[in-house]
Parts: structure tokens; sequence; C-alpha cells
């Protein structure tokens, strides 16, 4: 098997005066697709942004594709490349100007230093491609802030794919989405998993989804209480330690 | 009948001396445009009134609108120091913007209060005490209204050369960046996510447009500086549907009302940044007019 494309060792996040996660230890294989559940407030979001380097952290050690991230939250642009995040929500100011083409370039750019128009036929090549494999390419020319939720979380979907990367870290990705484009934005990340050979870490509410298609499943309640295959994590015991008695209870009288 | 003959006597003379005030104009139009200073002018406007186009798309998108007035009005202060110790203003204006807008900036990230709150506060309390340095000057006290709202002699030939400069600059840093300044823009989180370093390019687009700001707040004076660096922007928006487009239109639109306005400041006789600011809301205002933009504008 090779190597994992994250590792986490005695992660430690505080958020003002408290520890959001604490002592947080995990590793994420290669083309697997794990999932980090825990009620609200559990410090989910808190670990995959401060996996990002977007918060920053009081101790432990993250390597993602083998190399370490700094305590500044840097990681090396080769690595930057190969790892897409999409955040909870993609709450933008709507009264920006931008294209759905011109969106999902983003994702294809290195975002260094470069001139205005690099890549030129490489990358409208590659954008076409990705919207075309989410059925969106005929939305290139509309703006992001005209989309439909389910045509934005496509295009998402299409900014992750415009070129090759190892890992998918999701928050909470079909939020805002009814029950029929949820599971379309389900089957086609799975689909996309699959081609791809991603490995995703995402934050899910959706326990049924997870036991159906997550590889491993991470519960967390600021820290770690479990970890394993979906079948083997998501028992009454371990829910009833993340959630609350009363949950597991609730759920059992569904 | 003696009436009427005396009517079309009264018409024919003034049909005869409107000719010749036409005349007259034009004849001044074209002199006006072979004073040096007039070059001066209309090349300043044009230099500055893209750079405020280029830099002030990016400046309302990331709601700096009001940051930009704040850097205007401390522009005074600055001026007023440099006065006090002796200076040449303009040599102490531009250091000032910068160190000031740096300032204002950590400011704003320690405080926990409302940014507009905040940078209200900043910009009247340096306009107050501005105002009060000068008042001990005698001899300029004359000169608070070309501070105010812009003066079209100021432009000299090193303020032209040094917007030369910085229009390279801002062109080369907004082109080389782009991409991350638009994701920036977009979703700051997604860009630290893709390594975009959010506090060097949030560093360096400050120091750029306070020192935008600095070059530009002679001819436009302070009160009016930040009109000029939001409205082009404004009216581009409005025309725009991809965010490269965006950008040109308003840097184009910055240079057109500059140049229109500060030609409207000469004839006229009026002051150069009143007569810019009212061509860029004519200007705007055309746009809101324009076919697609209604469901934006209204």
């Amino acid at each position: 098997m090779s190597d994992p494309v994250l590792v986490v060792k005695g992660l430690t996040v505080y958020r003002e005066t408290h520890a959001a996660v604490q002592n947080v230890s995990f590793t994420v294989p290669a083309g697997m697709d794990t999932a980090i559940v825990g009620p609200n407030g559990a410090g989910k979001s808190t670990l995959i942004q401060t996996i990002l380097g977007i918060l920053p952290r009081r101790s432990g050690e993250v390597f993602v594709l083998g190399q370490p991230l700094s305590p500044k939250g840097k990681l090396p642009a080769a690595v930057r490349q190969q790892i897409a995040y999409l955040p909870q929500n993609f709450l933008f100011d709507r009264r920006i100007p931008i294209t759905v083409s011109e969106f999902v370039g983003l994702g294809w750019d290195r975002l260094g230093l470069q001139l205005p128009w690099t890549g030129g036929r490489t990358r409208r090549h590659a954008v076409q491609q990705a919207l075309t494999q989410v059925d969106a390419w005929h939305l290139s020319h509309k703006l992001v802030s005209a989309l439909s939720g389910g045509e934005l979380k496509r295009v998402l979907l299409a900014y992750c794919l415009v070129r090759p990367r190892r890992l998918l870290i999701l928050d909470e990705a079909p939020a805002g989405l009814d029950v029929r484009n949820e599971s379309e934005f389900y089957r086609l990340l799975h689909q996309l998993k699959k081609d791809q050979d991603w490995a995703i870490l995402q934050v899910s509410h959706d326990l049924d989804m997870v036991r159906r298609s997550c590889d491993r499943v991470l519960c967390i309640n600021r820290t770690l209480l479990c970890q394993g295959t979906p079948d083997h994590s998501l028992t009454p015991e371990n829910l009833s330690l993340a959630y609350g008695p009363e949950f597991v209870r609730y759920r059992h009288s569904c | 009948m003696a009436l009427n003959l005396f009517a079309i006597a009264i018409l024919a003379s003034l049909a005869n001396f409107s000719t010749m005030t036409i005349q007259s104009e034009f004849v001044r139009v074209i002199e006006l445009f072979q004073l040096p200073f007039m070059h001066r002018a209309l090349m300043g406007s044009v230099l500055t009134g893209f750079m405020g186009g280029l830099m002030g798309s990016f400046t309302i998108l990331r709601q700096l609108s009001f940051f930009s007035d704040t850097l205007g009005h401390s522009a005074l202060l600055g001026i007023s120091i440099g006065f006090l110790l002796g200076l040449d203003p303009g040599l102490v204006l531009l250091p000032f913007a910068v160190l000031f807008a740096l300032g204002v900036t950590y400011f704003l990230e320690r405080t926990r209060l409302w940014t507009d709150a905040l940078l209200n506060i900043v910009y009247s309390s340096s306009l107050a005490i501005g105002i009060i340095l000068l008042s001990f000057r005698d001899d300029y006290k004359g000169g608070i209204t070309h501070l105010l709202f812009g003066d079209i002699l100021a432009m000299q030939t090193t303020d032209l050369i040094f917007s030369g400069v910085l229009l390279v600059v801002c062109a080369i840093f907004i082109g080389l960046t782009l991409r991350s300044q638009i994701l920036l823009t977009l979703h700051e989180p997604m860009a630290i996510a893709r390594g975009v370093s959010v506090s060097a390019q949030r560093t360096a687009f400050i120091v750029l447009l306070s020192l935008v700001v600095g070059i530009s707040i002679k001819a436009i004076g302070v009160l009016l500086i930040s009109a000029f660096v939001v409205i082009p922007a404004c009216a581009a928006r409005l025309l725009s549907n991809t965010f490269v487009q965006y950008i040109l239109i308003s840097a184009g639109l910055g240079a057109l009302g500059a140049a229109i306005g500060m030609m409207v400041s000469a004839f006229f006789d009026l002051p150069s940044g009143p007569s810019i600011v009212t061509v860029q809301l004519v200007i705007f205002l055309l746009a809101m007019l324009a076919p697609n933009t209604r469901k934006l504008a209204l």
C-alpha cells in the first residue's frame, strides 16, 4: 500500500481560550474516503481548517503527502497543487463578477507569481474537460452568482477536478442542497473519486451516507473518540459517546 | 413693423455676438492646450485615473472603499506635519501615507470593534488634527481649498514621473498576482488552502493603494479622493460580464473620467477634483442606463 496522503499526530488547536481540538491523531490512506462525524461544536471544521493551515495550531504535527505543515501553516507549492478544499457553504459576495470558467480556471492555476495569460490553451482545455465531466460546460459563460445551488456544487467539483489531485478536503460539501440534489452530488463525487483516485476527507452530518459509502470514519468531540470502518465505529456506544445518549435513543426509535 | 425690424436687429446682433464668443472660446481652448501645465495636468490625470481605476476594482470588492477614504483624509495630516517640520509636503506625503495605511491595518486587525466605526474615528480625527496644525501656519490658510479639492496646477514633472513608475508597478503587481488576487477576493479560506499568502498579498495591495491615493491627492483633493477610486470601479461592475473585463473597464473608465474632468476643470476654471468626480458620476449614471445592467443597478 502506498504512503498515507495525510498524517495527523497529537494535534491540539485552541480557539480563544479553550481547546477546540485536543490531541487528535489519525491517518488518511491514499484513495480512501474518510468521514469525520461528531456533534455541532465538536471541532470538525476547526480540525480540517488547521490541517489546511487556515487556522494556527497549538501543538502537534501534520504531514500532507509526506511534507510537514510548517507552524505558520505553509506547505510546498507542489503539495498545495494536489489538494483541494471545499468549504462549508461556499459563501461569497454575489456582486463579484466572475464567470464559471474563470472560477474553474483558478483551480488550475499555481497561484504563485505568473503572467496573467499563463496556461493559455492548456488551461482552457482543462477547464472545458472538467466542466464537461460534471455536466456543466453549458454554464461556462454564466456568472457564478447566477447559479442554482445544485449547479454551484457541480462547478465546485469541477474546480477540484480541473487538475489531478490526491486529496480532497470537504466540509459538509452538500450543505444547502435538497434530498435529490444531495444524492446526485454524492453520486458524482463517488464516481469522480473512483476515476481520479482521490483520497477524500470529509466532514459529514449524514450518518447513513457515511455508513453506505465511506471507507473509514473518525468520531470526534474535541478529542478523537473512535476510528475505523463505519460498521465497526458507528456503534450505538460510540455514537452515544460522541453525540450523547439522547441522540442514540432518538435514532433507534426512528 | 418698426417693432419687427427692431426685434430682427436685436436677434442679429445677438447671433453675431454668440459667434464671436464661440470663436474666442475656441481660440482660448486651443491656447489652453498649448500650455505646459495643461499637458502635465492631462497626462497626470490619465496616469492617476488609470491607476485609480485599476486598484479601485479590487478596493470595492474587498470592501476597502471606506479605507481609501480614510487614507485620503489622513493625507491632510501628513501634509500639515510636513509643513510644521519645514519639509516639502510632497516629500512627506507618500511615506506618511504608506506608514499610516499599515498602522491603520494593524489597528483594525487588533481591535474587535466595527471596521467602519473605527475608520470613522481615524479619518475624522486625522482631518481635525490636520486642520488644526495647518491653522498654525498663517500663510497656508488660503491654500486649504486646494488641498481639500485639488489643484490643476499642482501636477509637476516629478509627479508625472512618479505616477508613471507607480502605474507600471501597479500593473505588474496586479498582472502577476491576478489569479491569487481573484481567489483571495472571492473566498479567503479557499485561497489559503491553495497556498496564497494572505497577509503578504494584503500588505502589498494596501501599500500600493496608499501610494496611489497619495500621488493622486494633489489633483483630486483630500475630500474626494475615495470617490476617484470607487466610482469607475462601480461603473465598470455595471458594464462587465467577466472579472478580467471588469478590471480593464474600471482602469479605462478611471483614465477617461480623469482626462475629461481635467479638461472641464481647465475650460470652465473649476477646481479639478470636483470636476473629475462629477464627470465620473456622469459616466456611472450612463452605465446604470446601459441595457443589461438593470438587474444590478436597481
